[in-house]
């Protein structure tokens, strides 16, 4: 399984990795922007991608937009700061299966995982 | 937007919930806040997210090399480098004032990090609003979340 991980913290992307290593995952990606997400899923087509919001050069939510206009059925979860439940409703509706906030918990992560992969 | 005692409880609350995450009982001391002239005090390093929207200004969390060493091995990462505090910092001020929007909502709207080492003086500090700094006391170091919004 390929992971695509998006967020322009590499501490955030490390504890990321670190927290979803697991049998499943045979390689991983990592994009410090929304850019660099597109350009490596449309070369690699992940998994699952996770996707942070407040990025550089092109924003999380952009980006969604663009990683569903390249396959309608990309599994997002979105991983963010922005704790509000407006932010999550537009992610949600825009497509993403999941949203998340920072600070992240491990154990909500791996669960959150596991379901997008069973989805 | 004035900033009201109340306003900034909301970011005492979103520094609390983070070292929560952490570690599961912190041992946090956050003193009350006080008012300065300017932003500040700077540590070593700060993370600044410039805020827009509803009100204008910053959201800075400052703290020094020490404690950012301590909080990259508690999140298990084994860098302990320049590049990664300047990282932590400026993430861990992404988070606190993007959590914020829980009760300020989705027109609070915050920038990417802008970090600076050391305690030099940067564009973004200078935001005309009031400004507040929130000691925080971990592990026997303070780090200070600095609030100026208008």
């Amino acid at each position: 399984m390929k992971l695509l991980i998006v967020d322009d913290s590499s501490v955030v992307r490390l504890a990321i990795q670190r927290d979803l290593e697991n049998g499943h995952i045979t390689q991983v990606d990592q994009a410090a922007d929304g850019e660099e997400a597109v350009r490596l899923y449309q070369e690699k087509l992940h998994d699952v991608i996770t996707l942070d919001i407040t990025m550089p050069r092109m924003d999380g939510l952009t980006c969604l937009e663009s990683l569903l206009k390249i396959n309608p059925e990309a599994k997002i979860l979105i991983i963010s700061a922005l704790r509000d439940r407006a932010t999550a409703l537009i992610a949600l509706k825009r497509g993403a299966r999941g949203f998340l906030c920072k600070p992240i918990n491990p154990d909500e992560l791996r669960e959150a995982f596991e379901l997008l992969l069973t989805d | 937007m004035k900033m009201t005692d109340q306003d900034i409880r909301i970011f005492i609350t979103m520094a609390r919930r983070y070292f929560e995450a952490l570690e599961p009982k912190p041992t946090l001391v956050i003193e009350p806040p006080f008012l300065r002239d300017e932003l500040g005090p700077l540590l070593e390093y700060t993370g600044i997210i410039p805020v827009s929207g509803r009100c204008e200004g910053a959201v800075c969390f400052t703290a020094n090399g020490g404690m950012l060493e301590t909080i990259l091995a508690l999140l298990k990462d084994e860098r302990r480098d320049d590049a990664a505090k300047r990282d932590l910092v400026g993430e861990i001020a992404n988070t606190l004032s993007g959590n914020a929007r829980e009760e300020f909502g989705s027109d609070f709207r915050i920038s990417v990090p802008n970090v600076i080492v050391g305690p030099r003086v940067s564009a973004d500090l200078r935001t005309g609003g009031r400004n507040y700094a929130i000691p925080l006391n971990w592990r026997s170091e303070t780090a200070y979340l600095l609030v100026s919004l208008k």
